[in-house]
C-alpha cells in the first residue's frame, strides 16, 4: 500500500479533476433535459430563475462541433486582388492589363503571393509602383511592404466587421477566428436561416456619425413611453410570452413572500424579486433600460440594459403606439460592446440619436491608434478628405458639447464629445479605457472608408435533424463496442479483466475531462476516436496479461509475473502508442474542422489509455495482491 | 479462458505464397482505381454538395433533368444510405453560395409534394479543394516517413524499411478495397474525403502498433537466444506474440465492424477502411514487416557470402 500511495492519490486527484471538469456538461444536460419537459411560461421561468447557473453550465461543457448540433461553417478569405485593385489610384490600361495578368497566373498556381507577383510585373515592365500606390517618394520595397500590411488589416477590419454583426444578430456561442493571415472561420451553431446569414457576412460595412439627442429631450421622450407603458397593463403583440411570464411571476412572489420569513437567502431572493416585480409594475420601461443619474453633470444620455433584455426594449420601442410617442428625427442604437458587468450580467447602452447621420464613413482616409505622450492614455487620431474635414468642421462647430456616435452597421463603438471646432480634417478621440478599445476603435474608422473584400471560399450547413441522427448513432456504436469488449474481457482475463474494464471506463472519463477542461469540440470523428480509444486502451491491457500469463508459465510466483509482466510489456506499450500517436499529431496538422476533432480524441485517448493500463491496473492489481486476494488473468 | 496455447506455427515458411497473395490483392484493388477513377469527395474536388431528404424516394432521373435544367450537368447523384435521402453534387463554382441556392430554389419548385428538406449543404471552394487535396497527400506521406523513422531509430533500419513496405501495403489494400466495393449498393457509397484520409492514418498508426510489438519481441529474443537463426527467431517471436495480436485485432475488428454497422452514414466510410485496415494489418506484421526484414537480412547474408567468396578467389 505505502509504495503505491503517491500514484493511488494522483489517480484519485486525475478522477476528481475529470469529474470537476464534467460536471457543467452534466449540468448543462440535465438543464437541458428539464427544460424539454416544461411547456412556454414555465420554461422562461425556469431559465430566468436559474439563468446564471444555466449560462455557467454551457459555457463549461464540452461543446458539440457542428456536426452533431446543427448549423452553419463558413470560410472567408480576404480578396486580395480586389483590394489590390480598390487602393489603386491612377488606374490605367496598363495596370488593368497587369492585373488581369496575374489574376489568370493565381488561377494555375493558388499559392501564388498576388503581391509579390504584382511587384515583380511591375520591375519586369520597368514601371514604379508610387504610380498607382501611395506616394510618389515611396520605393517598391516600401510600397510592398505596405501593401502586405494592407492585406493584414483588411482581414482584421473584416474580422471586426463580421464580429459586430453576428453580435448583433444574436447567435449564441459563435465561433470567429482567424485562420493563417488572411482566412477567417465563423461557426453558427443552430443557426438555419442561411442566406440571411451569408448575406451578414458580406458586403461593406456602413460607418456613419451621427448625433446624440439632448439628453433633456430624450429623457422627456422616455419617461413618456414609461408612463404610456405603465398606463395600461401590458400585452406585448409580439412576445405573448414574455408577458405572461411577468404576470404569473407576480402571482407566485406575492404568495411566497406571505409564506417565508425573510431570514433566509430564498426570502432575500424573493424580496429582490419583489421589489423588481414592484418596479416592473411601476416603470415598465426604466426596469429594463435603466439610467444612472450623476448629481454633478446630471444624465449623460445613456441607458443600461442587461444583454438579454435587449430584445424586449427592442420591441418596446416598435411598437406602433410607442413609435407615435417618438420624435421622427429620434432614432436608437445600442452600443457595440457591453460597457460594464453586473450581477453576471452584460449591460449594454442604449444610445438615443439623429436619425439622419451627419456623415459618413467614407470620407475617412486614415485613422491611427497610439498613446498620447503627454498623459499616457490611448488615443485615436482619424483623418479626413478635403470635403469631408469641410463637412466636419461645420458639424463640430455648430456642436460644441455634444456627443457624435460612431456607428458601425447600426451598433456604436463610441460617442464621444466634441471639444472644439476641427477644422483640417484631423481629429483626436480620448476616453478610451484601454489600447484595445482604441485599436478597435481605429479597425472601425478604417472599416467605413477602405475596402475589406471577403470570398466565402467554404461553407457548410448542417440540418439539426442530421445532427442529431448523427448523435444518437454515435452514441449507440460507442455503448454498443464498450459494453462488448467490457464482456469480452472480462470473460478472457477474469479478474485482470475486471480491472482492465474499469481502466477502460476511467479511460474515457479522463478522455472526456481532458476534452472538457480544454474547452475542447466534440464531433461525429471524435466520437469515432473515441471508440476507437477504447481498442487502443484493451491493446496496452492485452500486452501486459498475455505477457503475465506467459510469465507465469515459466514458474514464477504470481507477484513476480506481474511485475515481470509490466515490465516487459513497457517498451512495447510505449513505442507502440507513440507511433500512434504521431501519426495523430500529423493528422491534426493537416486536417481541418471534424477531423482534427478525430485526432484530438485521440491524442488524448492514447495519452489516457497508457496511463490508465500502465499505472491504474497496476495500483490496484498490486493493493488486491498485498492483501492477498488471488488475482487471475484467465 | 484462452483461445490459445502454445503454438508453433511456422509463419516465415510460406511467406513467398503470401507475397504472391497480397501483390494479387493489391493490383485487383489498383484494377479497380483504374477503372473506376478515384471517388473523392467534395473536400477534394470542390463544388457544392446538398444532401437532400424527401418524404418518398423520388424519381433520380426526374432530379437528373431538374438538375440539367438548372443548369447544372453532369452533375453527380447518390442515394446517401437510404432512399429517400440523395446526394446532390456538382463541380461547377458559383460566385459565394449561388449555386446552391439555385439547386435549392429548383427543387423546391419540381417536387413540392415530396417536401426535400436539406440535411446538409457544402461548398467548397476551388483553392480550398486543392489544397485539402495536398495536405491529405502530405499528411499519409509524412506519416508513413516518420513511422520508418521511428522504427529505424528505436530498432535497425531494415525494420524501418520493413514498417513502412507493410504500412504502405495495409493503405493500398484498404484503398483497393474501397475502390472495388465503393458504389456496389446504397451503403458503400464510398468516397475519398477527410474522413477517408483520417481512417488512412489511423491504419496506418494502429498497424504500426502490431509491428512494433513484434519488432520488439523480436529484438528481446535476440538477446537471449544469440545463437538462434534469424527464420527461427522469428517465427519464434510471431507465435509467442500471436495471442495479443489476435486478441488485439479481434476486438478493434469488432469495435470497427461496429462503426461501420451502426455509426452512421458520415462515418461509414472510414468504419470500412478500417475495418479492412486492421484486418490487412495484423497480416502484414506478419507477412510483410517481419518477412522483409528477414528477406533483406538473408539478401544482405548472401551477398556477404559471394563477396568473400569472391575475396578469396581473388586471394
Amino acid at each position: 500500500m505505502k509504495k503505491n500511495r503517491g500514484k493511488l492519490i494522483f489517480i484519485l486527484a486525475c478522477i476528481l479533476m475529470s469529474l470537476y471538469f464534467l460536471y457543467p456538461t452534466y449540468k448543462d444536460y440535465r438543464y437541458t433535459q428539464k427544460l424539454r419537459g416544461l411547456k412556454g411560461e414555465d420554461s422562461v421561468k425556469y431559465i430566468e430563475q436559474n439563468e446564471l447557473d444555466i449560462r455557467d453550465a454551457r459555457m463549461k461543457r464540452i461543446k458539440l462541433g457542428l456536426d452533431l448540433q446543427g448549423g452553419m461553417r463558413v470560410v472567408l478569405e480576404v480578396n486580395v486582388s480586389k483590394l489590390l485593385e480598390g487602393m489603386a489610384k491612377n488606374k490605367d490600361d496598363t495596370f488593368t492589363s497587369v492585373m488581369a495578368e496575374i489574376q489568370a497566373d493565381a488561377k494555375t498556381n493558388p499559392d501564388l503571393d498576388l503581391i509579390d507577383a504584382l511587384t515583380a510585373k511591375f520591375k519586369e515592365k520597368q514601371i514604379r509602383m508610387s504610380r498607382y500606390y501611395f506616394t510618389i517618394r515611396d520605393s517598391d520595397d516600401d510600397i510592398t511592404k505596405k501593401l502586405h500590411d494592407q492585406t493584414t488589416e483588411a482581414i482584421d477590419r473584416a474580422m471586426e466587421i463580421v464580429r459586430n454583426r453576428v453580435d448583433q444578430y444574436g447567435v449564441s456561442e459563435p465561433s470567429i477566428q482567424k485562420q493563417g493571415g488572411r482566412r477567417i472561420i465563423v461557426e453558427l451553431p443552430g443557426v438555419s436561416k442561411e442566406t440571411e446569414v451569408r448575406q451578414l457576412l458580406q458586403g461593406t460595412a456602413l460607418l456613419e456619425f451621427k448625433l446624440l439627442i439632448n439628453p433633456e429631450i430624450a429623457s422627456k421622450v422616455y419617461q413618456t413611453i414609461d408612463k404610456t407603458l405603465a398606463g395600461k397593463p401590458i400585452v406585448d403583440s409580439l412576445s405573448a410570452d414574455t408577458s405572461k411570464t411577468i404576470a404569473s411571476k407576480t402571482d407566485t412572489t406575492k404568495i411566497d413572500t406571505t409564506l417565508i420569513s425573510d431570514t433566509s437567502l430564498v426570502a432575500a431572493n424573493q424580496e429582490q424579486a419583489k421589489s423588481r416585480e414592484q418596479a416592473m409594475k411601476e416603470h415598465p420601461f426604466f426596469a429594463l433600460a435603466t439610467s444612472i443619474q450623476d448629481q454633478k453633470e446630471g444624465w449623460n444620455g445613456e441607458l443600461y440594459t442587461a444583454e438579454e433584455n435587449r430584445a424586449r426594449v427592442n420591441r418596446i420601442l416598435e411598437k406602433p403606439e410607442i413609435q407615435k410617442l417618438i420624435p421622427s428625427d429620434m432614432a436608437f442604437v445600442w452600443s457595440a460592446k457591453h460597457k460594464f458587468i453586473s450581477e453576471g450580467k452584460k449591460y449594454f447602452i442604449l444610445y438615443a440619436v439623429k436619425k439622419n447621420p451627419e456623415l459618413t464613413g467614407g470620407v475617412i482616409v486614415n485613422a491611427h491608434s497610439t498613446i498620447d505622450p503627454t498623459y499616457n492614455r490611448p488615443i485615436v487620431t482619424m483623418e479626413m478628405n478635403s470635403e469631408g474635414a469641410r463637412d466636419w468642421a461645420r458639424i463640430t462647430g455648430a456642436n460644441v458639447n455634444k456627443r457624435i456616435a460612431i456607428i458601425m452597421d447600426n451598433a456604436c463603438f463610441s460617442a464621444p464629445n466634441v471639444i472644439t471646432k476641427i477644422t483640417g480634417g484631423n481629429s483626436e478621440i480620448t476616453g478610451m479605457e484601454s489600447v484595445d478599445e482604441a485599436k478597435l476603435l481605429e479597425i472601425v474608422l478604417k472599416a467605413g472608408a477602405l475596402p475589406a473584400p471577403v470570398d466565402i471560399i467554404q461553407q457548410a450547413t448542417v440540418g439539426p435533424s442530421l445532427g442529431e441522427d448523427s448523435v444518437r448513432q454515435g452514441i449507440w456504436a460507442a455503448l454498443l463496442a464498450l459494453g462488448l469488449t467490457a464482456v469480452f474481457m472480462l470473460v478472457y482475463y477474469s479478474t485482470g479483466g475486471t480491472m482492465a474494464d474499469l481502466a477502460l471506463l476511467l479511460n474515457i472519463l479522463f478522455v472526456l475531462g481532458v476534452l472538457a477542461a480544454f474547452q475542447g469540440t466534440l464531433t461525429l470523428p471524435g466520437i469515432a476516436g473515441l471508440i476507437l480509444t477504447v481498442a487502443v486502451a484493451v491493446d496496452a491491457n492485452v500486452l501486459i496479461y498475455e505477457r503475465i500469463r506467459e510469465e507465469s508459465v515459466t514458474g514464477k510466483t504470481l507477484s513476480a509475473a506481474i511485475d515481470a509482466g509490466y515490465t516487459r510489456a513497457f517498451t512495447a506499450i510505449f513505442d507502440s502508442n507513440l507511433t500512434a500517436f504521431i501519426t495523430g499529431v500529423i493528422l491534426y496538422q493537416f486536417g481541418s474542422g471534424p477531423v482534427q476533432g478525430f485526432a484530438l480524441t485521440l491524442m488524448i485517448g492514447i495519452v489516457a489509455s497508457v496511463f490508465s493500463a500502465v499505472v491504474v491496473s497496476r495500483v490496484i492489481i498490486d493493493i488486491l495482491v498485498e492483501r492477498g486476494i488471488h488475482v487471475h488473468f484467465g | 479462458m484462452r483461445f490459445f496455447g502454445k503454438t508453433n506455427i511456422d509463419f516465415m515458411g510460406k511467406r513467398k505464397m503470401w507475397y504472391a497473395i497480397s501483390i494479387i490483392v493489391i493490383s485487383l484493388g489498383f484494377i479497380s482505381l483504374a477503372i473506376k477513377g478515384f471517388q473523392f469527395g467534395i473536400d477534394f474536388l470542390g463544388g457544392t454538395e446538398l444532401i437532400i431528404e424527401f418524404s418518398q424516394p423520388p424519381d433520380v432521373g426526374q432530379i437528373r433533368t431538374m438538375m440539367d435544367n438548372a443548369g447544372f450537368p453532369k452533375s453527380e447523384l447518390k442515394a446517401y444510405g437510404g432512399e429517400t435521402r440523395i446526394l446532390l453534387r456538382t463541380q461547377l463554382q458559383g460566385e459565394g453560395t449561388v449555386v446552391g441556392d439555385r439547386i435549392k430554389a429548383a427543387l423546391m419548385q419540381t417536387f413540392p409534394n415530396l417536401n426535400p428538406k436539406v440535411l446538409q449543404e457544402q461548398k467548397i471552394g476551388p483553392k480550398v479543394g486543392l489544397e485539402l487535396r495536398r495536405n491529405a497527400l502530405l499528411a499519409v506521406i509524412s506519416s508513413l516517413l516518420a513511422m520508418g523513422i521511428y522504427v529505424a531509430f528505436r530498432f535497425k533500419f531494415i525494420y524501418g524499411v520493413g514498417a513502412i513496405a507493410a504500412l504502405f501495403h495495409d493503405v493500398a489494400v484498404a484503398l483497393g478495397f474501397v475502390s472495388i466495393l465503393g458504389g456496389l449498393t446504397m451503403y458503400t457509397n464510398f468516397e475519398i474525403d477527410q474522413n477517408m484520409i483520417a481512417a488512412f492514418l489511423t491504419i496506418i498508426g494502429l498497424s504500426m502498433n502490431d509491428n512494433v510489438v513484434i519488432f520488439d519481441r523480436i529484438r528481446e529474443n535476440q538477446k537471449m537466444f544469440r545463437s538462434m537463426g534469424l527464420e527461427t527467431l522469428i517465427n519464434k517471436s510471431l507465435n509467442e506474440t500471436l495471442s495479443r495480436t489476435i486478441i488485439t485485432s479481434g476486438t478493434i475488428f469488432i469495435i470497427t465492424l461496429i462503426l461501420f454497422l451502426f455509426g452512421g452514414e458520415v462515418n461509414r466510410g472510414f468504419a470500412f477502411a478500417l475495418t479492412i485496415g486492421i484486418t490487412t494489418g495484423t497480416y502484414s506484421s506478419i507477412y510483410i514487416a517481419s518477412a522483409v526484414v528477414l528477406d533483406y537480412t538473408n539478401y544482405k547474408q548472401r551477398k556477404k557470402v559471394v563477396q568473400q567468396a569472391v575475396v578469396e578467389k581473388a586471394v
